[in-house]
């Protein structure tokens, strides 16, 4: 049995609690962060309601409608942000990742706790997976972003671009976890490559956060 | 099996490319590369998620929303380029004729929908119809450098193969190499080397 608003408030509470007491830019990050979370738990619910209505079952909704629905609901929080406050091209960048990585935090909590601890390995390879996917996501929206920032009409049809982009990178690795052997150790290997080849290669030509 | 030859050629296609398209997009910084790797970065998700359906699931998508999304999302990107190489503030008036690919998406859309979905009907035909548009300004405008003409038609191709393709789709099936659908398939595999030659020639001139 998994509460997620048990663990959600478990969560949030000192978060919430810390960005009362932050300034400025260390604010603004946990903001995104207590987003993202927020996000992670609104989309379980839409999801759920989705599959309810259109009858697709657990395994088909984990890439059919979740993906799309987590990366629609991540974005949301950005959308707000950049509207509503203007701001300027680095602060929304790392905003989509910090947004990323609550969201990341949230769903890998909720996961590894329902999961329980017959495969530790699997569940170890699965969280790092996980959690580097939606970092990949937010890094893809961000790096898009970073790119075609300087014209807005760039900015608005790349952003819904992106955002289908992501969404199909998520469906395919969703798919390939919830395969088992080499096919799951594929999957989860992918996103975490990606997360090192960035690391190693472009983190100083392209400066996303 | 020639389904998964099909697919599995142009995966391996749109991999060397989109492999291609990145290092460049690295080296030189530059937009026109970008925007390429997320044109071949889409269509090859989409072609991925569709054939690890096949393989895994044994049948197509049950909701096909998922790869028609970044089916969009490749042809946005391919509008994006055209824009990014060519803009439109620099493009004198076009004629009345831009507006025959336009029409011809609409048209088509409205002949798909006995098969399809009305709603994904109706966003390709906005996709499509504008970058129709588009193509066709840049090659009916006068004073187009010839460098920069090749991308416009390059694009047109893959554009009318694709419909092709789906035309194709509506009236034959069978997984035979007879069926015209794998001939129009294996044409856009071809295809994208060229694209990104062309990207490369318009953006140097």
């Amino acid at each position: 049995m998994n509460y997620i608003e048990n663990i959600y408030i478990c969560l949030a509470a000192p978060l919430l609690i810390a960005v009362l007491s932050l300034r400025r830019d260390s604010r603004r990050s946990l903001v995104f962060v207590l987003a993202g979370m927020t996000s992670c738990l609104c989309s379980a619910y839409i999801s759920s309601y989705l599959a309810g209505v259109t009858g697709t079952d657990a395994a088909n909704a984990s890439h059919e409608i979740s993906p799309a629905v987590e990366e629609i609901m991540k974005a949301l929080p950005v959308m707000f942000y950049l509207l509503v406050f203007e701001p300027e091209k680095k602060k929304t960048i790392s905003g989509v990742m910090m947004v990323s990585v609550g969201f990341a935090t949230f769903e890998n909590v909720c996961f590894l706790t329902s999961y329980g601890t017959s495969d530790l390995l699997r569940l170890f390879i699965r969280g790092f997976g996980t959690g580097a996917m939606h970092v990949v996501c937010g890094m893809a929206v961000a790096a898009g972003m970073f790119f075609l920032w300087e014209r807005v009409w760039l900015r608005t049809v790349g952003v819904f671009a992106l955002l289908c982009f992501v969404i199909n990178f998520h469906a395919v690795f969703n798919i390939f976890v919830n395969q088992s052997g080499a096919v799951f150790w594929i999957g989860s290997a992918i996103p975490l490559t990606m997360v090192l080849a960035y690391l190693v290669f472009l983190r100083g030509r392209v400066d996303l956060a | 099996m020639i389904e998964l030859i099909d697919n599995s050629l142009q995966i391996t296609v749109l991999m060397v490319c989109a492999a291609l398209s990145v290092y460049l997009a690295v080296r030189h910084g530059s937009r026109t590369w970008t925007l390429l790797s997320f044109f071949y970065g889409s269509w090859l998700l989409g072609d991925v998620y569709w054939l690890s359906c096949l393989i895994f699931y044994d049948r197509t998508p049950q909701i096909s929303l998922v790869s028609d999304l970044s089916w969009y999302a490749a042809f946005i990107f391919l509008y994006m380029i055209l824009r990014q190489v060519s803009p439109p503030e620099k493009l004198k008036r076009p004629g009345p004729a831009v507006w025959i690919g336009p029409l011809f998406a609409a048209a088509m859309a409205v002949y798909f929908m006995q098969w399809g979905q009305i709603l994904n009907n109706i966003i390709y035909a906005g996709i499509m119809g504008l970058l129709f548009y588009s193509v066709t300004c840049r090659i009916s405008a006068e004073g187009t450098e010839r460098e920069k003409l090749l991308l416009p038609y390059v694009i047109l191709i893959i554009c009318m193969l694709e419909y092709a393709l789906w035309t194709a789709s509506c009236i034959w099936s069978g997984e035979t190499l007879m069926n015209p659908y794998y001939w129009c398939d294996f044409l856009i595999t071809l295809s994208f080397p060229f694209l990104l030659a062309a990207s490369g020639k318009a953006r140097k001139a």
